[in-house]
């Protein structure tokens, strides 16, 4: 034991386990800003502002027009402007929500986003790659479930579920969404500058956030940026 | 939403249990968050068997009843005579709800009752009180009675944005039935319509293109007054609570069909006319809930003659309302345009069930059977006679059709099934199949094109029968990039025995004045929803001075940061360190080893030096805070960083739930063999005291001053409490727990 050891933050050692995964599968690292365009974030994403859809994430909006990240599918447009297909990239980041915090609920979060696009993607693949990532990130232990879930950027769309502690669906505890993927929409792969006829791809999204929290029993979310080293420390 | 299962089966009968249908639910796309057995019995009131029966000493028509519950024998005292011995009964121990109260245990004439035995009333399921609601034979003892007897359970379920069409009982119905290859049953409605006709009381005319259709009926002769029981329980069940019968008529036929309607008192619509249009100016109004509204120009208002009577789509104003004088009502059953209701209803900040509807589209084919079963229904609760006809403007819209990409289908979900497998799908959803074509039925809105078909078929066929498929074997490695760069200088500031820190990249107002930060440089939130959130950050440092004040009981604070920061100039990565504390280091030595070791320009690093009274503003108590940044955009590309393949250590992290109370720090050291090593020490301190949550080494020296192949060893042990703050005398008690546990394992000696 090192005394002079120093500490990891737990969310940059698990994110960088969640890369090496998929790492491994050869997907590359992206960046994304974390302020962008509304174009960016929602528009080129297909959730125009006159729907419902846009409600479902609540925006910090900047006073020059411009919004603090949603969600780190920003990447996915802006890959395209420097990039053909074939193309498998991961784009870790932090994103935001202006939301009341409470034990749950944070305005500041990470996200850890992938997608792959090329020629006759299918829904088989992502289901590939989702199955083989939570093999990895949960070395066979865990009980999941997938099933369909709307989300305006894909279609079909996917929310893969984990079984926490107690094991009761009623519960808190019970099935916790750990991301949502699918097949992405037609009308973001024209976005990205490429034929919906000749071009599919998949995408996905997860919060590492929670799943961090489930895997070492933390229970404010809120810890995770309290800067308080006797949490910090522990890690 | 929240729905009622009796309600569903309304519809269609569910041949599963509730977890079952869940589970299908869930597997369609809409979330269960949670559900209730109904009616809620408290969970405490069991299932009970009868032992004994004994005449009451000092009472006639009381009983004493010895139960056997789960617990063991009890008895309580009954004024029922219809029980017998080996019944099972329902038992409410001290402490379970009944009708309101909570019961307690209690002397009757003489003799101490724990808990009660219950009637049907008792238990909130009927009238009947008559006497004891006896259970099956074969109802296991200890049972929750809620499991057997509420066999209705409410259920709460997530609805995407695009199914709006979920949103009634007769949508899950349908939705659930194409689940199931069933369909869903209707009632025949035969209205029984007397003269005049409704047309001669009332008049249409639509001024907008954003209302393609509207319809009307009137009622004449009704009595508002109270709605029925099972009318009040079904609104009650959703949480709603019950107006008049008009009213609740029309908020059943919402939840119960999901189409909105609105109900107006006839003799308050001027000129006997309905117009239904875009506002020219602002008006002012006062909608049903009392509140004063100003209606901006353009919003779609159904009017009079003279006056808005109405906001279309999300609620009805005042001047219309039908109150206990109202005898006669028009109801009002339309579409409008899912664009202009959400405009309205957030400029109005008046989101309701309606235009959430409104919102999302509503079923286009069954808005007049939906006027329809809202007449019949006030005509049965209310009375009054519907007078002949349905006075209609606008038409319905026609039926969409999307080209059924059979073979792209197929590839995209990876499942091969024949193209009559497809169609049979896609009719039990309602679609009609007509030359390659899907025409899709009018309560979807979300079905536009062939990928949208495809989600259809995926998730009616089973995700578990997608054939997986490997992703194609790439010749080269992923490249690495910035972030790898990040993560080894990162993995190198941890090496020298930094402790990462992530913050909030907002700013305060308060935090700007602190920092003497101008906010005019600063990017500016315009909805912070919290004060906190006002700002965004333009350098890290305000964030880790706060994490210093934050930790008062660490002397040895040596920290770092790498996140965005934010200015009009643009959006970089920060690199921070900041040290603090008698036992930390000058922050310049660390700048030194990555200078030195990383190749970093040290001429970039700004290098601030806080003392104390500066400190004061942050409420640092400490002497000094010193601090370095740099921008590592502008030089992650001249550092050598060597390999920069990513490290995820194995480490073993026990963590210990921190108390928002202070801690108690203790400074303790031993003598052990040498043997011994640091990491057992601690994984035993974690074990015996479950008020330690952080054990530090801070020191390890062997040397024979202590004994023949000993080394002296000390901990910092930080000890806290869950509930409050540690007191000196049980910190005092953790310590001689730790003091004895080392010493009887590893023969530790305290120094």
């Amino acid at each position: 034991m090192n005394l002079r050891a120093g500490h990891l933050h737990p969310q940059t050692r698990y994110i960088r386990s969640l890369v090496k995964i998929f790492e491994e599968m050869g997907f590359e690292v992206v960046e994304a800003p974390e302020v962008d365009t509304e174009w960016y974030n929602f528009d080129a994403l297909n959730v125009p502002s006159d729907h419902p859809a846009r409600d479902v994430q609540d925006t910090f909006w900047l006073k020059d027009g411009r919004v603090m990240r949603t969600h780190t599918s920003n990447s996915q447009v802006r890959a395209f402007e420097t990039r053909k297909p074939p193309v498998r990239l991961v784009c870790p980041g932090v994103c935001y929500r202006n939301e009341a915090t409470d034990e749950k609920h944070e305005s500041t979060l990470t996200q850890f986003e992938g997608f792959y696009v090329d020629k006759n993607v299918t829904v088989g693949h992502l289901f590939y790659v989702l199955s083989h990532a939570i093999k990895k990130m949960y070395a066979n232990n865990i009980k999941y479930r997938l099933h369909v879930h709307n989300y305006p950027f894909v279609e079909p769309g996917f929310d893969v579920d984990v079984m926490g502690k107690n094991g009761s669906p009623r519960d808190d505890v019970g099935w916790m969404e750990i991301l949502g993927s699918g097949m992405i929409h037609p009308i973001v792969i024209k976005n990205m500058g490429l034929d919906p006829a000749e071009y599919s791809g998949f995408a996905f999204g997860m919060g590492p956030d929670r799943m961090l929290m489930q895997k070492y029993g933390i229970q404010d979310i809120r810890l995770l940026r309290s800067g308080d080293l006797k949490f910090l420390r522990q890690f | 939403m929240r729905y009622l299962k009796s309600w569903i089966e309304d519809y269609v009968k569910i041949p599963c249990s509730n977890e079952e249908l869940f589970e299908l639910i869930t597997e369609l796309g809409s979330e269960v968050e949670g559900y209730e057995y109904y009616p809620a019995i408290d969970e405490k009131i069991v299932v009970a068997e009868i032992l004994e029966i004994k005449k009451h000493p000092n009472a006639d028509r009381l009983q004493l009843v010895k139960l056997n519950s789960v617990k063991g024998e009890t008895e309580v005292v009954c004024g029922a005579f219809n029980i017998k011995v080996g019944q099972k009964v329902p038992y409410a121990p001290a402490g379970a709800m009944i009708e309101g109260h909570e019961l307690k245990e209690a002397e009757i004439r003489g003799v101490k009752s724990c808990g009660m035995i219950l009637s049907e009333r008792e238990l909130g399921l009927g009238q009947d009180h008559s006497g004891i609601k006896i259970l099956s034979s074969s109802e296991k003892i200890g049972r929750s009675v809620r499991e057997v007897l509420s066999q209705d359970v409410i259920f709460d379920l997530e609805i995407t944005p695009n199914r709006g069409d979920l949103l009634s009982h007769k949508g899950l119905a349908r939705e659930v039935a194409a689940a199931l290859n069933k369909t869903i049953k209707e009632p025949e409605l035969h209205l029984k319509e007397s003269q005049p006709k409704a047309s001669e009381k009332i008049s249409v005319e639509i001024k907008t293109e954003n209302c393609p259709l509207y319809l009307a009926k009137v009622i004449k002769g009704v009595k508002i007054g109270p709605s029925p029981q099972w009318l009040k329980e079904r609104l009650a069940a959703l949480g709603l609570s019950s107006i008049n019968n008009v009213v609740d008529a029309t908020n059943f036929i919402l939840f119960d069909v999901g189409h909105p309607l609105h109900a107006f008192d006839a003799k308050k619509l001027a000129g006997s006319k309905i117009v239904v249009k875009d506002l020219e100016e602002e008006v002012e109004t006062t909608t049903l809930d009392d509140k004063a509204r100003a209606l901006i120009s353009g919003t779609m208002a159904i009017c009079d003659k003279d006056k808005p009577v109405a906001i279309a789509g999300v609620m009805g104003l005042k001047n219309s309302e039908v109150d206990d004088q109202t005898t006669e009502v028009v109801l009002e059953a339309a579409i409008f345009n899912p664009k202009s209701i959400r405009r309205t209803a957030k400029s109005l900040e008046l989101p309701t069930e309606a235009s959430a509807r409104f919102e999302r589209g509503v079923d286009a084919g069954a808005v007049e059977a939906a006027v329809d079963k809202a007449a019949k229904l006030i005509q049965e609760i209310a009375g009054g006679k519907i007078l002949a006809g349905t006075v209609k403007a606008g038409s319905e819209p026609l039926e969409r059709k999307v080209k059924i990409e059979y073979e792209k289908i197929f590839e995209l979900i990876s499942l091969k099934l024949s193209k009559s497998e497809i169609d049979q799908i896609l009719t039990r959803l309602g679609f009609k199949i007509e030359n390659g074509e899907a025409i899709v039925p009018l309560w979807r809105h979300d079905i536009y094109v062939w990928q949208d078909l495809a989600e259809e078929v995926v998730r009616l066929a089973g995700l578990n029968k997608v054939k997986i498929e490997a992703l194609p074997r790439l010749a080269k490695k992923p490249a690495q990039t910035d972030y790898h760069r990040r993560e080894k200088i990162k993995d190198c500031l941890v090496h020298w025995g930094l402790t990462e820190v992530i913050n909030y990249p907002f700013l305060s107002e308060a935090d700007t004045i602190a920092a003497k930060v101008d906010p005019k440089d600063l990017l500016e939130v315009a909805n912070p929803i919290q004060e906190e959130n006002r700002y965004l950050r333009n350098s890290l440092v305000p964030g880790l001075l706060k994490t210093v004040a934050k930790n008062p009981s660490f002397d040895d604070i040596e920290i770092y940061e790498v996140g965005h920061v934010f200015s009009k100039k643009g959006e970089a990565v920060h690199l921070a360190i900041a040290t603090s504390g008698k036992s930390s280091r000058q922050v310049e030595i660390i700048v030194r080893e990555l200078t030195d070791k990383l190749n970093f320009p040290g001429k970039e690093f700004k290098i601030i030096e806080i003392p104390r009274d500066e400190l004061k503003r942050f409420k640092i108590k400490k002497a000094s805070v010193s601090i370095a940044e740099i921008n590592l955009d502008e030089i992650l590309d001249e550092l050598k960083l060597g390999d920069l393949s990513l490290k995820v250590s194995e480490k073993k992290i026990d963590y210990r739930p921190i108390s928002k109370f202070p801690p108690v720090k203790r400074d303790l050291a031993f003598i052990v063999d040498k043997k011994v090593a640091l990491e057992d020490i601690k994984e035993e301190i974690l074990k015996v005291s479950n008020k330690a949550v952080l054990v530090e080494p801070f020191d390890e020296f062997v040397s024979d001053k202590f004994g023949k192949n000993k080394k002296n060893v000390a901990f910092h042990i930080w000890l806290e409490s869950r509930e409050r703050t540690l007191q000196d005398n049980e910190a005092e008690a953790e310590v001689k727990k730790i003091i004895e546990a080392l010493s009887t394992k590893f023969a530790a000696k305290l120094r």
